[in-house]
């Protein structure tokens, strides 16, 4: 493991030296644990050096977090350090036993841990103003829950912005019983974004000043590239344009936050630092990737390597080989893959905007580097995003009279009839309803619906994937490995529509921001369902906290894969059931950061008994 | 035959958009969402019971399971933060123009600038907007003119805005000024077009509407041309004002803007204003200009 941890050295070092670097590396961590006040040695220390803790450990561990001045990418910034570094250190914890994590505030403010996908008490949960108060500066908070799962997952704070400035580790838990994927050797990859911008100022441009971060607008100057990337016309290329802007919407804003401003990090380290794992030719090497970012979406291939996907969300599934595949935030995924020679192989990790990338190699020894792919152009919405087509012809930039014809082809295939809520009864766990019109926009000046219907997304990769000539991970391809304890149909659904106006850049669910909502209220020990309805144009991370959303992917009561964190596209119908399994209050959010902070946030509450009228999540 | 060629996809994908409501209700068959239950109509259909015989979770330290159901059905203890600070008010200036303005004719240059900003939630916000232009050289005049508005969003593009207007003008030492009350509408129009239409109602009771379109075509990323008209209309003449019944003025503008950064841009423009009609008799019997071409060199500021 410890490989992994790991600066690029230099292209000469020895094993000796090697070693004894391994060797101070873990003095430091050994350092910051027992005296991490301030900074040692004359200059800032360099992102990226974690270390690594087990938390079910006899006596547990303890975190500290400090401000500190960081070399991210080789320029300093102002992290907000765990330990003394960025990510934190990945914890381990054992499946069965206890864990035991004291979290010493250090910092100027209050701040938070989440562990994210880990069940546990909902007072351990780590959110502040529905678990507990949050921790205050200068005190320490205990965390003690028992383990009872396993896999690979992530833990951050949950406390306004904190999350930007480097507050994420990773979080491995070993499973009890013997674990079904075989490796040889594992490594773990922490992809984030990073801002040397205060995050405050970052979501003020947001709020004040659309599309503040997005280079790659259509332009004058940029037609003749959409022609040649698409094939359309001048005259094509023109109405679609007139068409965007028409609907006041820019097919270019994929991301919200761009490479404008964005550093992206593997492991801490950008890409021009080049962070090495080792692997020897034949040996089956576990990637436990984590996407620890507050609002990038990445792409994940390594160019010649096919890459064998065994879990999502720590879920083992069915293992499923892939070449590239789509990480939303906060989603995980453990991949193996084996070196097939002595040769360098780059993990590449490009934005789903294209406007930037991570990236790092597997190579036999430190020093290799392979090739670094083209970067691709970037994607562009399609009228697909708007549910005005679907079908096999999804991801194709076709021309709006295609787009037309496709909708007029296609419109009465899917049709079903409207389904009265069936108190009581048991609900249908296969052949969901494929697509639902959308009724009169009722959301108010928070919500800029532009779907004209919504329907099951499942096998669509995301805007900017499919067409490559490579296979392309989706969810219609996640099948839990074994079925999972709880599973029976829903007795109850509701739908949630997710909304925004992107223009004012205000976010919520049914048109309504957090403070203006009232308590999700789901009722304990129910199965309950939650059909997931996009309305805007982004895609949305959703992120429930405290029990499993399973997700409707196609499949059946046994094989359905269990999620944290489901990604919703644009115009996309996406259900999950959940076993309310889970008594308190929990937090339910899109987990890209700002929209989270600008109100796409839910209080669940889970309760005795739905009676009684609506409660508003303040008192 | 071929111009006609060329606009056919601009013509269909046009189509397409303004199709697609007619199309949608076209398919009034398939389910719509607007059947569907949202949460609280599913909570209140739901005919619950007790919950399920399950072995309860691993509970909070010294609680038990009915004491986390009861503490679940209420609010969070008032001693909790907000898990998101979603109400936060956010305040916004914006120089759209901070200019100098070189008359082509024998008129002086004068500095000009336009200026908004506001303070306040999602929804509701105080707005200001002020705008003017002194001249320095000669003669001291000048005039300026501010908007107090309370400002409500009430569709996701447009604004709902009330409020007073106060202006004045002065040239060597004579000085005028009046109040009028403010209702103006502002947003986004399909097309991208930015639009600001001000009714005015001033304290002798004329009125007087205002109205302001500009649209940002990009030629590269940060390069930016920028037409504006602004226009004036009157319901009544106005002497003292030198205003007359109807359209009274008009001005063409168009800026070249380079962003360095989207909050500080750099421009060069022309102005073309004249006046129309009544008014531009009224001024012509004073022997006044009823027309003037002006070049600009100015900074769009926004913080």
């Amino acid at each position: 493991m410890a490989d992994n941890l790991r600066p690029r050295p230099p292209a000469a070092m020895t094993r000796r030296h090697f070693l004894a670097t391994t060797g101070s590396a873990a003095l430091a961590t050994y350092l910051a644990l027992t005296r991490p006040v301030g900074a040692t040695g004359p200059g800032p220390a360099l992102a990226g050096e974690f270390g690594e803790l087990d938390a079910t450990a006899p006596g547990g561990i303890d975190l500290y977090l400090e401000r500190r001045t960081l070399l991210v990418g080789g320029r300093p910034g102002s992290a907000i350090t765990i330990n003394g570094s960025i990510p934190g250190p990945v914890i381990r914890m054992q499946e069965g036993a206890e864990a035991l994590i004291r979290v010493h505030n250090r910092l100027s403010e209050s701040t938070s841990i989440h562990w994210h996908g880990i069940l546990l008490p909902f007072t351990m949960d780590g959110v502040p103003g529905i678990s507990f108060p949050g921790i205050p500066a200068g005190d320490t908070f205990t965390y003690r829950f028992p383990v009872r799962q396993n896999g690979t997952y992530w833990y951050h704070s949950h406390t306004g912005l904190q999350e930007q400035l480097g507050h994420y580790g990773q979080l491995i838990i070993e499973p009890a019983l013997p674990d079904p994927v075989e490796y040889d050797v594992e490594h773990s990859i922490i992809l984030s974004d990073w801002t040397f911008e205060e995050p405050h100022r970052v979501l003020w441009k947001l709020k004040t000043m659309e599309g503040y971060y997005n280079f790659q607008r259509p332009t004058l100057a940029n037609i003749d590239e959409q022609m040649q990337a698409t094939g359309m016309s001048f005259g094509e290329v023109m109405g679609k344009r007139l068409a965007w802007n028409r609907m006041r919407m820019d097919p270019t804003d994929i991301a919200d936050i761009t490479g404008a401003t964005y550093t992206f990090l593997l492991n801490g380290k950008a890409a021009h630092e080049n962070p090495t794992f080792l692997a020897s030719a034949g040996q089956r090497v576990r990637l436990r990737i984590v996407n620890a970012s507050t609002m990038t979406f990445y792409d994940i291939r390594i160019p010649g390597l096919p890459m064998m996907v065994v879990q999502a969300d720590g879920q083992n599934i069915k293992p499923v080989e892939t070449d590239e595949l789509r990480i939303a935030v906060a989603e995980t995924y453990d991949v193996v893959v084996t070196l097939p020679d002595d040769r360098a192989y780059t993990l590449f990790a490009e934005t789903m905007d294209r406007s930037g990338y991570a990236r790092g190699t597997l190579a036999p020894c430190l020093g290799m580097a392979a090739a670094l792919p083209e970067p691709r152009q970037r994607p562009m919405l399609t009228m697909a995003d708007m549910g005005m087509m679907h079908g096999g012809m999804e991801g194709m930039d076709s021309n709006g009279q295609d787009d037309m014809h496709q909708e007029m082809a296609m419109g009465h295939q899917d049709q079903t009839k409207a389904r009265p809520h069936q108190a009581g009864g048991e609900l249908p766990t296969e052949n969901l309803p494929h697509r639902l019109q959308h009724g009169p926009a009722e959301h108010g000046p928070a919500s800029i619906t532009m779907a004209r219907t919504a329907s099951r997304r499942l096998d669509y990769p995301g805007a900017g994937l499919g067409s490559d000539g490579w296979r392309v991970l989706t969810y219609s391809q996640l099948r839990a490995l074994e079925r999972p304890p709880g599973r029976r149909p829903p007795t109850r659904q509701f739908d949630l529509h997710l909304t925004g106006n992107m223009h004012k850049y205000i976010w919520g669910f049914d048109g309504k921001k957090w403070s203006e909502s009232d308590l999700l209220r789901f009722q304990y020990g129910e199965r309950l369902r939650i059909n997931m309805i996009n309305d805007t144009m982004m895609s949305h991370p959703i992120h429930l906290h405290g029990m499993w959303m399973d997700l409707y992917a196609g499949g059946n009561l046994h094989d359905n894969p269990r999620k944290h964190t489901v990604t919703v596209q644009p115009a996309e119908l996406l259900s999950v059931d959940i076993t309310v399994d889970a008594p308190g209050q929990w937090a339910f959010h899109c987990h890209l950061l700002y929209h989270m902070e600008a109100g796409m946030f839910r209080t669940v509450a889970v309760v005795r008994s739905l009676e009684g009228g609506p409660i508003h999540v303040r008192s | 035959m071929s111009a006609l060629n060329r606009c056919w996809p601009t013509i269909s994908a046009l189509a397409v958009v303004l199709i697609a409501p007619l199309l949608a209700r076209a398919q009034a068959d398939m389910a719509t969402t607007a059947d569907r239950p949202s949460h609280q109509e599913s909570a209140a259909q739901h005919q619950g019971g007790a919950p399920p015989e399950m072995t309860p979770p691993p509970l909070p330290a010294g609680m038990s399971l009915a004491e986390v159901l009861d503490y679940a059905a209420s609010p969070a203890p008032a001693h909790f933060p907000a898990p998101v600070p979603d109400d936060r008010l956010y305040a916004f200036t914006f120089f759209e123009q901070l200019e100098y303005r070189v008359a082509t004719d024998d008129t002086p240059d004068h500095l000009g600038w336009e200026a908004q900003g506001w303070i306040g939630g999602d929804f509701n916000k105080f707005w200001w907007k002020h705008e003017g232009e002194a001249v320095f050289e000669g003669s001291d005049q000048g005039e300026t003119e501010t908007d107090l508005l309370y400002s409500r969003l009430i569709t996701p593009f447009w604004n709902l805005q009330a409020g007073a207007q106060y202006a004045n003008e002065w040239q060597s030492g004579d000085y005028h000024d009046r109040w009028s009350a403010v209702a103006a509408i502002q947003g986004m129009a399909p097309y991208m077009f930015e639009l600001d239409t001000s009714l005015y109602i001033s304290e002798e009771g004329d009125v007087t509407l205002a109205l302001e379109a500009e649209y940002d075509l990009r030629i590269t990323q940060r390069v930016v041309v920028q037409p504006l008209v602004a226009m004036g209309f009157a319901a009544q003449d106005i002497a003292e004002r030198h205003l007359g019944t109807g359209l009274t003025d008009v001005n063409l503008d168009l800026r070249l803007r380079y962003e360095i950064k989207r909050e500080f841009a750099p421009y060069i423009g022309i102005r073309y204003q004249f006046l129309v009609g009544e008014t531009e008799n009224i001024a012509e019997k004073a022997g006044a200009d009823t027309e003037q071409f002006l070049v600009l060199g100015g900074l769009r500021l926004a913080f």
